[in-house]
């Protein structure tokens, strides 16, 4: 891996404890009807108690419906609850501020709304970010938003990571081309994502400038 | 095994200046017990030029020290440790700690210096993976199989434990290692020696040594008076391996009441962890029955286990408690 000079965040996940039950509503509007919806939203028996495998789940059925004006409006309500009940992750800000200080590009690359997203960094006081990419801004989800902030850092993908708890979220850090850093909050999951070769994994932000400092160390020859 | 070259030096400064031509991919090589199994088992960070310091004669000694502590050679041999008239009567706590380390047929070719600078026994780097200390960005043994060999009390990025007994018993004795390096010798208390996982030279490790300095020699203090230490140690196997648990507990006792104490725990963290928050509690308190009861309460207050490993914590201050037992002898009847 090389050297990093930009990280990308979603929030859902990386940044706050969400609960799962506005993503489960989001997917369940959206399932459609037929073979295709069932294959889409009906694979499990039991919804999913993560809510950033429910969020991207949510994602993919997203993708797939092509939702009219008043469904964005009725999921953007959604997301808001979401945002509003969301506790963020209590070594966030200490690893943010020492990230900035490493002059490392923090920026948000997220699928939420501009609205979610907005009202997500005024609850949580998060000052740290150089950019905020939403589905609004970037004209998209998944990979797009990470694609707008990849073009608003302007920093090679190879020197960029993206956080995630998800295999969706890995397969999107790929098609971006940026390094898939794997937040293992539960340990089983992550020890069956681990399986799909993320570039790297953290337990805790915390970790974060020590394994941005292990990059530029292990960049530099000992002799 | 990949192919390697073998310096023998027979000064520390030729092992310096071989050490310093090849950078990262030199490791001193003294017992070998580490080492070579790191070769054998393919680890990246394995070393391709072996720096064979045994031919230094004078690094291997146990003697007396002139203000009434013992100096020790880094490549002092564990059972030779073991065996000393000398620490058996002044440093009691540390030949039994030493007794425990391994198995006799490795104790007698493993060294002091390499028991203290020993690369961590996680089950996933040994096993290959591509983990922070092999190359890699994931900690496996945070997500896997963490009951035995990883830290219960959090982690920094890697979550082994340190792996070493001797340093865990040195530490209540205030012992000082030092360093011979390009600038000249440095010397170190134990525990800025092994101050737990950072990075050296863009390598994660439990130690302070960089690529080109050898330690020389471990300096153990005069043991002071009314001085009564334990080591215990819990791990999977009866012998031949890795603590799960261990508690080196040092208290000055004078008429009952204990004037200073060491309370060093190994097995758990990441590095040799010393308690000083039961330090500070047992300073001054009057050695009873209950005091075992009342220090485990505060012991470990920042325990952060992972999914598989709670029951460190619970050895560990089950060790806290028998240790203040044994060393509060019952009153003769």
């Amino acid at each position: 891996m090389q050297t990093i000079q930009g990280i990308l965040f979603e929030p859902v996940g990386c940044l706050a404890e969400f609960s799962p039950e506005p993503f489960l509503e989001i997917a369940a509007r959206l399932s459609l009807p037929g073979p295709a919806g069932r294959r889409l939203a009906g694979r499990k028996k039991k919804a999913s108690k993560s809510a950033s495998r429910s969020y991207w789940h949510a994602l993919n059925l997203m993708e797939a419906s092509g939702c009219d004006a008043i469904e964005a409006a009725a999921i953007e309500t959604i997301e808001m609850q979401a945002v509003e009940s969301a506790a963020i992750y209590e070594d966030v800000i200490p690893a943010l501020a020492e990230l900035k200080a490493m002059d490392i590009r923090l920026t948000i690359a997220s699928s939420l709304s501009s609205a979610a997203v907005g009202r997500f960094l005024e609850r949580s006081s998060l000052l740290h970010f150089d950019g905020v990419w939403n589905r609004d801004n970037s004209g998209g989800i998944k990979a797009a938003p990470l694609r707008s902030a990849l073009a608003g850092i302007r920093l090679e993908p190879c020197r960029v990571m993206f956080l995630t708890d998800t295999a969706e979220g890995l397969k999107v850090a790929e098609s971006a081309g940026v390094n898939s850093i794997l937040m293992m909050n539960d340990p089983d999951e992550s020890r069956r994502l681990a399986m799909l070769n993320p570039a790297g994994g953290i337990v805790s932000l915390h970790e974060l400038p020590d394994f941005i400092r292990l990059l530029r160390s292990r960049a530099q020859p000992s002799i | 095994m990949k192919k390697i070259s073998i310096y023998r030096p027979t000064t520390v400064d030729e092992a310096i200046q071989i050490l310093s031509v090849h950078g990262t991919e030199a490791g001193v090589y003294a017992g070998g017990t580490d080492l070579l199994i790191r070769l054998k088992n393919r680890l990246k960070q394995a070393p391709t030029y072996l720096v064979d310091i045994k031919k230094i004669d004078n690094l291997r000694y146990i003697k007396e020290d002139p203000a009434g502590g013992v100096r020790i050679g880094a490549a002092t041999k564990l059972a030779e440790i073991a065996d000393s008239d000398l620490l058996k009567q002044r440093y009691p706590m540390l030949v039994q700690a030493v007794h425990m380390i391994s198995s006799p047929e490795l104790r007698n070719v493993s060294t002091l210096g390499g028991d203290l600078l020993q690369e961590v026994w996680c089950q996933y780097l040994r096993g290959g993976y591509a983990c922070w200390r092999n190359g890699g960005y994931l900690c496996y043994g945070a997500i896997g199989d963490n009951s035995y060999y990883h830290s219960a009390m959090g982690g920094r990025l890697c979550y082994a434990v340190y792996p070493g007994d001797a340093a865990v018993a040195l530490i209540p004795f205030d012992a000082k290692a030092k360093l011979a390096t390009p600038a000249g010798l440095r010397e170190l208390t134990l525990e800025q020696l092994v101050p737990g996982d950072l990075m050296v030279d863009g390598r994660i490790q439990s130690h302070v040594v960089r690529f080109n300095e050898i330690l020389t020699e471990v300096v153990l203090p005069p043991p002071q008076p009314g001085v009564r230490a334990s080591f215990e140690k819990l791990r999977p196997r009866g012998v031949w391996d890795f603590a799960m648990a261990s508690l080196a507990l040092s208290l000055q006792v004078r008429d009952n009441t204990i004037e200073d104490a060491r309370v060093v725990f190994g097995g758990i963290a990441g590095k040799p962890l010393r308690e000083r928050a039961v330090e500070n509690f047992l300073k001054g308190k009057t050695l009873s029955a209950e005091l075992g009861g009342r220090a485990t309460a505060i012991a470990l207050a920042n325990a952060a286990p992972l999914k598989y490993n709670s029951t460190k914590i619970d050895m560990a201050k089950g060790l806290l408690a028998s240790g203040l037992a044994k060393l509060n002898p019952p009153a003769p009847v």
